[in-house]
């Protein structure tokens, strides 16, 4: 049996028994007797008779005059749109109750994401409903009107009309073609004015090789389920690299052992840090960052003369045109070399498309740098800034404060719009037209689903006024579409508002024949400490760092939550003398350090993102009592950005920098981490279960469990619902926890209250390592409740808040729980959160986004996991009302649908056709703790781990 | 002295008693149950006029009951299907018609004040069209029949099922202002749940389930 570990402290000293509560619950404070006990339960008896002694509250109904078509008080509507939250243009269905948006849900029919979507998408509906979001138009960060801001910006304007390269706008990557052509048709006004686009997470260097190698400046499209090799060079494509849910289906996709024709995928990730991706890894090697370029080159000289050394040429070349090389190397040559593996493998054509590519990333950093230089240099009289905050998120951007006309459309009041002269804020896009095309031929549509909350304007309807015709946006974007489609346009523009896409011709880049890049310059390993900056799955560049659920979602790899960090290695670490907390010195950064296993001895991580002026509202999250400790670090924010700390190189942004050495401070910070929360015991027992793929291959289907002496408690006569999990599709992204959290009204109770062991997630993901802390092995396991048949909550509970359904549900009853938490003690998933406080209700705004369908839980109540029944019952009534069964796949609960991976799987298991049925037999299933016999409804499919091990590079 | 206490006592325990037993008829409450709640509404309508005398069926106006888990308040626009015709009470619309014949002259518009109110919201003018310099305002009824936050209700099943609204609503046609006749409290569904799971609704048998969270989510 292997040994698995979630910290390193469990793996030195066993599971933390002790630590289940923080607090001791054998000692009793001081300063409390009988005549204090009588007093309190006297008066508490007297108010609570006060307070039943009144009738209900009035309540007040007010219908609509006239009620639009279509909408129904209580029923939802879904609309289709597209997702904003970064460039990877997802599909999203938003569903809307009674006029607002309360969750945005993947579009299965999208040809992009395919049903999936990530946490930052699923969080990004709390920003329609951001309090501090701009309301007005500000002039020098005075509030004022839309016309005043106007005339005002025109007056500047039209004296640099006839001024010569006196313009420029800046933007983040813009995958609207709307968006796009109306910034050109802005510019035409100004003399050599330029649109320039940039990535705050960057793949430049990609674009610029393919420019080299192809002629065309262009992203490819990369198919991960036509792989049967996939070779990553640091690129964390699982996690937060240019599109990761697209990447996630098509990887899973080529890896279900179940459904993949063989052979699976094999995937090798070459790495420094512990990174999403290289959790799943069949093969890890861990590099140093300055090394990896060089492998790049080995690789390259190995496929080119088609001898190969190492396992991984080998295997490249016996898959061509099945397997694909990536690389997130910042550095245009080695990305060349990339191309030219990929080329000599034909790959091209194949897993590679590039003549549909993507326009996810389109940044060109060269210009960047460009604009930056003239900002310093005074050149610039006016920039506009939408969709980017460079004074944040790039080094240098502090030049931007040079230019002497800065206008920003920020949603909110980011680092760039505190320093701009006029800020026209952005709508959000739920309340916007739009569209998007993540890739070619591909064009998704976004449409408001709600009026605006403020007094907003959408910047292509900003610049129509500006540039002397005003027209609403929805005009605009119909406008761009007709002439795209000129013959019969409005069942056209009806279908695709229905669909949220349409296929469209695509662009082909005119690709020339593949040049050979010259060899780049070998660099010369220089055996020092390297700086690694990237971005985690939740906070990205920190575009959405007013988001609290995304601050409060634990990192998909060290559970910490609410701060950055520098990780480094246990060797290292071991060596300096550094502990976890330790606030170490990186290149005059501080940050308290985490150790962490499987990275590289002489690299130092540290996540972008965090220590954004966004943040800076989190100074009340949480509960305020007189134990409290703030959420917001001594800079009043949350975390340190760590983005001035890239650098311009040859023109590409680049996030590895050499020479940092880390410095003790002796100082200390503690971190919210919740790795050690929750454990399910003993590290020996078999909660994560592997399976080769030539054990998988003669397994047995799983049977039932074992069989009882007694007659069945329940007999299940109408439905068993039950759930299952593949832990081998699972790559801990953690989508679904927040699709719970927003489905299930879960809330965000702040680092302090993490911190003492009491995160509210339903859901939560389970990391759990094994093999030496070096180069450990990964496995995630997504945990919640196991609806067990024989519940440990259910018979402890001494009101019955808690008792089992005719379905196989373990109820949940929050009416009947008094708060014994009898049941959270004796639950051995540890599955059950207690609401320790009235967890922050009070903003009214933000409180719109609740789903309404799901009680609010208030304080002293237990809850968890319910299967999402409100889904089951809202199936259920539909299906009564149509007068016919529920179907299978009808019922979906909240994670399983916004798991980009497909790895849930939820169904009634008394329909033997039900795909829940099926994977419950399947050769994989095993349940977690069986040996118990709590007969859990949830049924866990085994990793399929092809032993190749890790090594060093 | 003591016995002078003893007697308060006894006398408050009496009074106390007698409330709970009075609560039986229908008068004082327990606290919570809105038993026989009968507020005001801000327009007087009258179910007893619409849905007994004139017998427009109740999913006319409650139209969502079927589709919805709510039956949901008419909105405006519905009453006017009738009431754009239908200005004041047939009797003294009658009234002024054979009035006006006998005085040979068009007949005088009437409007009743309650209907007034219901103009009023939609900011319709004497000839009930829109009026742009007014602006609509939307009715805020009271709600009478109020479950708490924990409990979900869903009136799709219940008509699916074959349950006529005045198993739960009481005779409604014969209500002036709308009074809540049953006490909504959880016994009360649950005990119709397990009656009719015996004795099916009206014949056809039903399954209606008693599972906790069938209501509590």
């Amino acid at each position: 049996m292997q040994h698995y570990w979630k910290s390193l402290e469990e793996r030195e000293h066993g599971a933390l028994a002790e630590g289940e509560f923080p607090e001791n619950p054998l000692q009793t404070p001081a300063g409390r007797n009988r005549r204090g006990f009588l007093k309190a339960a006297g008066f508490s008896f007297a108010s609570a008779v006060l307070a039943g002694c009144r009738r209900a509250p009035v309540g007040k109904a007010a219908p609509n005059l006239v009620q639009p078509e279509g909408i129904l008080p209580g029923r939802a509507v879904y609309y289709a749109s597209t997702c904003t939250a970064c460039p990877a243009g997802c599909g999203l269905l938003v569903k809307t109750r009674d006029g607002r948006p309360i969750k945005l849900e993947g579009n299965p029919e999208h040809p992009v994401s395919r049903g999936g979507l990530c946490a930052v998408g699923q969080a990004s509906i709390l920003g329609l409903y951001d309090r501090l979001r701009l309301k007005q138009p500000l002039a020098g960060g005075k509030a004022v009107t839309w016309d005043e801001a106007d005339r005002a910006i025109l007056a500047r304007l039209d004296s640099l009309r006839s001024l010569p390269g006196a313009v420029r706008f800046l933007t983040g990557t813009i995958t609207s073609p709307t968006v796009a052509w109306a910034i050109g048709q802005f510019l035409k006004g100004f003399r050599e004015a330029q649109h320039i686009q940039y990535d705050a997470l960057s793949s430049s260097a990609i674009l610029d090789a393919h420019q080299r190698t192809h002629g065309v400046r262009v992203l490819p499209r990369y198919r991960f389920e036509k792989a049967e090799v996939i070779v990553s060079f640091d690129a964390d494509f699982l996690g937060a690299w240019i599109s990761p849910v697209e990447f996630t289906a098509g990887y899973s996709a080529a890896r279900n052992p179940e459904l993949t024709t063989p052979p699976l995928a094999w995937h090798a990730q070459i790495e420094s840090r512990m990174s999403l991706t290289g959790s799943k890894a069949d093969r890890r090697i861990i590099a140093a960052p300055d090394e990896i370029d060089g492998l790049v080159a080995r690789l390259a000289g190995e496929i080119e003369s088609g001898r190969p050394e190492g396992e991984l040429a080998r295997r490249l070349l016996a898959a061509r045109g099945r397997s694909l090389v990536l690389s997130a190397s910042q550095d245009p040559a080695t990305q060349a070399l990339v191309n030219q593996i990929n080329h000599r493998l034909g790959n091209y054509g194949a897993t590679i498309d590039l003549d549909q590519p993507s326009y996810q990333r389109r940044g060109n950093d060269r210009d960047a740098e460009n604009l930056l230089r003239e900002a310093d240099a005074g050149k610039i009289a006016a920039l506009f800034v939408a969709g980017a905050n460079p004074v944040y998120d790039l080094p240098g951007g502090e030049a931007v404060r040079k230019v002497p006309l800065v206008v920003s459309f920020a949603e909110r009041l980011d680092e760039t719009a505190a320093i701009a002269h006029y800020v026209c804020p952005d709508r959000h896009a739920l309340e916007s037209w739009g569209d998007a095309e993540p890739v070619s031929g591909v064009t998704g549509i976004l449409q408001p689903v709600i009026q605006p909350l403020g007094g907003t304007r959408q910047l292509v309807e900003t610049l129509a006024v500006w540039a002397g015709a005003p027209r609403p946006a929805c005009e605009i974007v119909r406008e761009r579409w007709r002439e795209q489609h000129p013959d019969d346009f409005e069942n056209f523009w009806e279908a695709t508002l229905e669909r949220g896409f349409a296929a469209r011709e695509p662009k082909q880049p005119q690709a020339r024949a593949f040049v050979s890049p010259q060899p780049p310059r070998q660099n010369t390993s220089q055996a020092g400490w390297s700086l690694v900056l990237y971005p985690t799955p939740g906070m990205l560049d920190g575009r959405h760092a007013y988001n609290p659920w995304l601050h409060e979602l634990p990192d998909p790899i060290t559970k910490v939550t609410w701060d950055n960090y520098a990780s480094l290695a246990p060797g290292a670490a071991g060596k300096l003398g550094i502990t976890d907390g330790d606030v170490i010195r990186v290149a005059g950064l501080e940050l308290p350090a985490v150790i962490q296993p499987g990275q590289h001895e002489r690299t130092v991580a540290v996540a972008l993102g965090y220590g954004s002026r966004l943040s800076e509202r989190f100074a009340q999250a949480g509960p305020e009592w007189i134990e409290a400790l703030p959420t917001l670090g001594p800079n009043g924010r949350i975390g340190w950005n760590a983005a001035p700390l890239a650098r311009f190189e040859n023109g590409s942004l680049r996030y590895v920098r050499a020479g940092v050495e880390p410095v003790k401070t002796g100082r200390r910070w503690e971190l919210a981490r919740t790795q050690d929360h929750h454990s399910l015991g003993s590290p020996r027992r078999p909660i994560i279960q592997e399976i080769s793929p030539e054990e998988f291959a003669t397994a047995r289907p799983a049977g039932d469990p074992r069989e009882e002496l007694w007659p069945p408690d329940h007999p299940f006569t109408g439905h068993r619902w039950a759930m299952t999990v593949d832990l081998n599709a699972c790559t801990g992204c953690s989508a679904c926890v927040i699709a719970c959290q927003v489905e299930n009204n879960t809330p965000v109770v702040g680092k302090d209250e993490v911190r003492r062991k009491r995160e509210m997630h339903w859901m939560r993901i389970d990391r759990y390592y094994s093999g030496p802390p070096e180069a450990p092995e990964v496995a995630h396991q997504p945990m919640f409740c196991q609806q067990c048949e024989h519940a440990g909550c259910e018979t402890v509970c001494p009101v019955l808040a808690t008792v089992h359904s005719e379905e196989g549900l373990n109820q949940q009853v929050y009416n009947r729980c008094v708060g014994t938490r009898y049941c959270a003690n004796n639950c051995a998933y540890k599955a059950r959160r207690f609401n320790w406080f009235e967890y922050a209700r009070q903003d009214r705004l933000a409180n719109l986004v609740l789903n309404p369908d799901v009680t609010v839980r208030s304080r002293g109540v237990m809850e968890k996991c319910t299967f999402c029944v409100q889904r089951i019952q809202e199936a259920k009534m539909e299906a009564r009302r149509l007068g016919r069964a529920v179907r299978d796949g009808e019922v979906q609960t909240a994670c399983q649908q916004s798991c980009p991976a497909g790895a849930i799987v939820f169904g009634d298991l008394n329909d033997p056709k039900s795909r829940v049925a099926q994977l419950m037999r399947s050769g994989r299933r095993y349940r977690v703790l069986e040996e118990i016999n709590s007969r859990p409804s949830v049924g866990y499919l085994k990793v399929v781990r092809r032993r190749g091990g890790q090594r060093h590079g | 002295m003591h016995s002078r206490i003893l007697t308060v006592v006894l006398v408050i325990a009496l009074g106390f008693t007698l409330a709970l037993l009075g609560s039986r008829s229908g008068r004082v409450h327990l606290p919570g149950n809105q038993q026989d709640y009968e507020p005001v509404q801000p327009i007087a309508y009258s179910h007893r006029l619409h849905a007994g005398e004139l017998q427009v069926p109740c999913l006319y106006c409650h139209f969502a009951a079927e589709q919805s888990r709510h039956a949901g308040i008419p909105p405006a626009s519905v009453c006017m299907n009738c009431h754009r015709l239908v200005t004041a009470p047939l009797g003294a619309l009658h009234a002024e018609e054979e009035l006006a014949q006998k005085e040979k002259r068009p007949p005088r518009p009437l409007v009743s004040a309650e209907l007034r109110k219901l103009y009023d919201a939609l900011a319709l003018n004497a000839k009930l069209e829109s009026d742009p310099a007014r602006t609509p305002r939307p009715i805020a009824w009271t709600r009478i029949h109020q479950l708490p936050d924990f409990v979900y209700f869903d009136h799709r099943a219940h008509l699916r099922a074959g349950v006529e609204c005045q198993r739960c609503h009481g005779p409604v046609e014969s209500m002036e202002r709308v009074r809540q006749v049953a006490d909504l409290s959880m016994g009360w569904c649950v005990n119709c749940h397990r009656e009719v799971n015996r004795t099916g609704v009206y014949g056809p048998a039903v399954r209606a389930s008693i599972d906790c969270s069938t209501c509590h989510y």
